[in-house]
């Protein structure tokens, strides 16, 4: 999308340059001889190809292409070069490979959490490696770690957020502004309590039953990056439970994935989610036991 | 409040046309088809026609209308053979068609038979929607939709032939000629004409014949009118320029064919003889229902094939329209929505899209743009329900939400003050979140925020109470009723 406005705005500049003398027309250069330039030197970005490009030829029906493309986020129809995939696929894969491996080395920013009004803490890793190597002790929180969250957040509450890296801190930067407010919004009009939400870096899911216990919630939402993919790599999800502690199962986590613009957007999402906290709440339970009690 | 994941609704099809009267009643399953962590999305994943009436002959009294008993008795007598009441009836639809449509009293019809039938079944008339109905009823949108390409749906009855335009299962286009099959009654025994409907005498005028209740008529006869007919449709499909015969028995604006049709199905009782064609059709044979639709349908078969239109078989034939009305009516809405049930049920409220490009940033525009789009409806002290419709998927930031529901509010609020509802049909999915953005101003109104619909300036709107444990809505998104014009 980004792409295709870029090249309208470098065409319609031409076009401007030309229409006023400054550019010589036998000089125009054509969009794919500009491609084949930047392909050739490694100081321009590449610009890639628009993702819903449609590269079959000859298609006996294009409309019917068009549509397919539309249906799904995969690459199909991409059309090839001999037996091989085109160069242009070949560069968007690796584009989104590069995006997708950023998301999990990148840090959540701490301008991000200053806006958000997020305090941070961290698990017991030491840093990315080790939190990478070791998924065991993203769960775990210090004595120190916790004395600071029950100094500087909130005991007692009905529920507690946390937002968690986890494998992207690409997705939290992109979902939290419209995701968190819609969830307490939705708490605070069923006449729900809610604690200061704070950050943690270098959590894993399991982290939320060092924390639950510690701030004696109800209900812990967990804000958490999920692992990217080459579809996209802002995708995020919730994961909740009913008073989680070291005996609580996976089983007894709720959660709802694909949590993005391009899957269930943030701020529907957020909405959503005070309706299942509502029914824990209601319930005393989470995980598959809920899910039980809706059937 | 729980998320079943499977509900079933019963719902009833009724079609009142011309020449037949039909009633079916079907189960309609509706599923949340999103995989379990994901926020649930119910969707109706299955259509089971389980009762299909007999064809009745339509009743009609000495002064010309509807007989509004014998149809209430018929409908009676197909709810007891059905072996179901009127009381477990979810949704579904009665249509008034053709010829029927234009009687005076068939619109206190329809509406008493809605009532009768269910709490939220829906009285339609008027040709446009019934071209919708019949092309989906005949699976003419679902061809559209599987080959990826435009389907023309023809569905002719006795009064009337209703063109339904289908792309990608999208309905996108639709007219509806005055041609029908029983114009034209014939009695069989004596081959005398026993009656000629109004827009007959201008298809007799047409082919310069002067035919009168008595008249004898002749197999060659019958066959000019018949291709006359034809030709009509063939012209309002697009080939060559509208004849003003075609002009005149158009009763709707004529198809826009700003594309091609790939592909052309015929439903609807004449349809039985488009597809079935008897190569030595004689009189008796042709008028064997007092009509002249068997002919009517052979000579269609016989243009359509030496103009080599390409041809595909419906589903369903004399019970398109019926089968579209008690199974195809019904939609349900997104699956994250905000509805209180106490105003629910409501029927036939209008629709106002208050911006046709994209939604405004700032609250006072929004509010000026719905204050506007409900002025174009009511005047400032007779106010009703309204709904407003805001299309588009543009992407909305909670704080542009936010802005949006205060907006929406501002310019709602006379509606709110006499005491109506908030009733807003989102295409985005974004319905929860702005409806408890509004239930955060304001908690004591009541609000109905459905999504992932797409209205259009001029839809009617029906939206019943809520399903699956408060997850969805159903909804019969209607365009304009009894917008058909008369001849």
């Amino acid at each position: 999308m980004d792409n295709q406005i870029e090249k309208d705005i470098v065409e319609s500049v031409l076009a401007k340059l030309l229409e006023q003398g400054i550019l010589n027309p036998s000089a125009k250069p054509t969009q794919e001889a500009a491609n084949q330039n930047t392909m050739d030197t490694d100081c321009e970005p590449v610009t890639l190809e628009p993702m819903d490009f449609i590269g079959v030829e000859n298609p006996h029906n294009p409309e019917a292409l068009k549509m397919m493309r539309k249906s799904t986020p995969a690459r199909i129809l991409m059309g090839r070069a001999g037996a091989r995939q085109r160069t242009a696929s070949l560069l968007n894969f690796q584009a989104d490979h590069a995006a997708a491996v950023d998301a999990v080395f990148k840090d959540v920013s701490d301008a991000f959490l200053a806006e958000h009004n997020l305090f941070k803490v961290k698990t017991i890793v030491k840093d990315k490696d080790e939190y990478l190597m070791k998924p065991e002790l993203g769960k775990k929180l210090s004595e120190e770690t916790k004395r600071e969250i029950l100094d500087k957040g909130e005991k007692g509450k009905q529920v507690q957020i946390i937002v968690v890296d986890g494998l992207s801190s690409t997705s939290i930067e992109a979902n939290i502004a419209d995701v968190m407010p819609a969830l307490i919004q939705g708490l605070e009009t069923q006449g729900i309590t809610v604690a200061k939400p704070f950050f943690i870096q270098y959590g894993r899911v399991g982290v939320m039953d060092d924390v639950a216990p510690l701030v004696a919630c109800d209900v812990i939402v967990e804000f958490i990056g999920e692992r990217p993919g080459l579809i996209t790599a802002d995708s995020m999800s919730a994961y909740m439970a009913y008073r989680p502690d070291h005996n609580t199962v996976e089983a007894e986590r709720t959660v709802i994935s694909n949590i993005h613009r391009g899957g269930t957007p943030p701020a529907e999402a957020g909405a959503h989610l005070a309706t299942v906290v509502k029914k824990m709440i209601d319930n005393k339970v989470s995980g598959v036991k809920l899910a039980e009690l809706m059937r | 409040m729980g998320t079943s994941n499977l509900q079933i609704i019963q719902s009833v099809g009724i079609d009142i046309g011309t020449s037949t009267t039909q009633f079916v009643v079907s189960r309609l399953t509706v599923k949340n088809v999103a995989p379990g962590s994901l926020v649930p999305r119910f969707a109706i994943t299955d259509k089971e026609v389980t009762y299909k009436s007999d064809i009745h002959f339509t009743p009609i009294d000495s002064n010309n209308r509807v007989d509004a008993d014998k149809i209430f008795a018929l409908i009676r007598s197909e709810f007891n053979r059905a072996g179901v009441s009127p009381e477990t009836i979810d949704t579904g639809a009665v249509i008034i068609t053709g010829e029927t449509a234009k009687k005076e009293n068939a619109r206190s019809i329809s509406a008493k038979v809605a009532g009768f039938a269910g709490d939220f079944v829906v009285a339609t008339a008027g040709g446009k929607l019934e071209s919708i109905i019949a092309g989906k009823g005949s699976g003419a949108s679902d061809l559209s939709r599987r080959d990826y390409t435009t389907v023309a749906n023809i569905d002719i009855g006795g009064g009337t032939a209703n063109v339904g335009i289908f792309k990608n299962g999208k309905a996108l286009d639709s007219c509806c000629i005055n041609v029908g099959g029983r114009l034209l009654q014939v009695d069989q025994a004596t081959g005398r004409v026993i009656a000629v409907s109004e827009p007959m005498k201008s298809i007799l005028d047409d082919c310069d014949l002067g035919l009168a209740v008595g008249d004898l008529v002749t197999l060659e006869i019958l066959g000019r009118i018949c291709r006359r007919m034809s030709m009509v449709i063939l012209e309002c499909l697009g080939t060559g320029q509208l004849s003003p015969l075609a002009e005149q028995l158009l009763m709707t604006a004529p198809l826009r064919l700003d594309y091609d049709i790939d592909t052309v199905m015929v439903s609807g009782g004449v349809a039985d003889h488009v597809y079935a064609p008897c190569p030595s059709m004689t009189l008796a044979h042709a008028t064997q229902y007092g009509d002249i639709g068997p002919l009517f349908g052979m000579e269609l078969a016989n243009l359509f094939q030496a103009r080599t239109v390409p041809m595909a078989r419906p589903t369903e034939t004399i019970r398109a329209t019926v089968i579209g009305a008690g199974a195809q009516t019904v939609d349900v809405s997104g699956s994250t929505i905000l509805a209180d049930d106490e105003v629910l049920p409501f029927k036939n409220v209008p629709v106002a899209i208050p911006f046709s490009d994209t939604i405004p940033r700032d609250e006072t525009t929004i509010a000026k743009g719905v204050t506007r789009s409900i002025e174009n409806f009511y005047e400032k002290d007779s106010l009703d329900k309204i709904a407003i419709g805001l299309t588009g998927t543009q992407y909305l930031s909670f704080k542009e939400i936010q802005v949006l529901a205060r907006g929406l509010l501002k310019g709602l609020a006379p509606i709110i003050q006499a005491g109506f509802p908030v009733i807003i049909v989102l295409e985005a999915d974004i319905g929860k979140v702005l409806g408890q953005s509004m239930k955060a101003i304001n908690s004591r109104m009541n609000i109905v925020c459905v999504d992932q619909l797409l209205v259009t300036e001029g839809d009617y709107v029906d939206i019943g109470k809520s399903i699956a444990g408060g997850t969805v809505v159903p909804v019969v998104i209607k365009s304009l009723v009894f917008e058909t014009k008369q001849i």
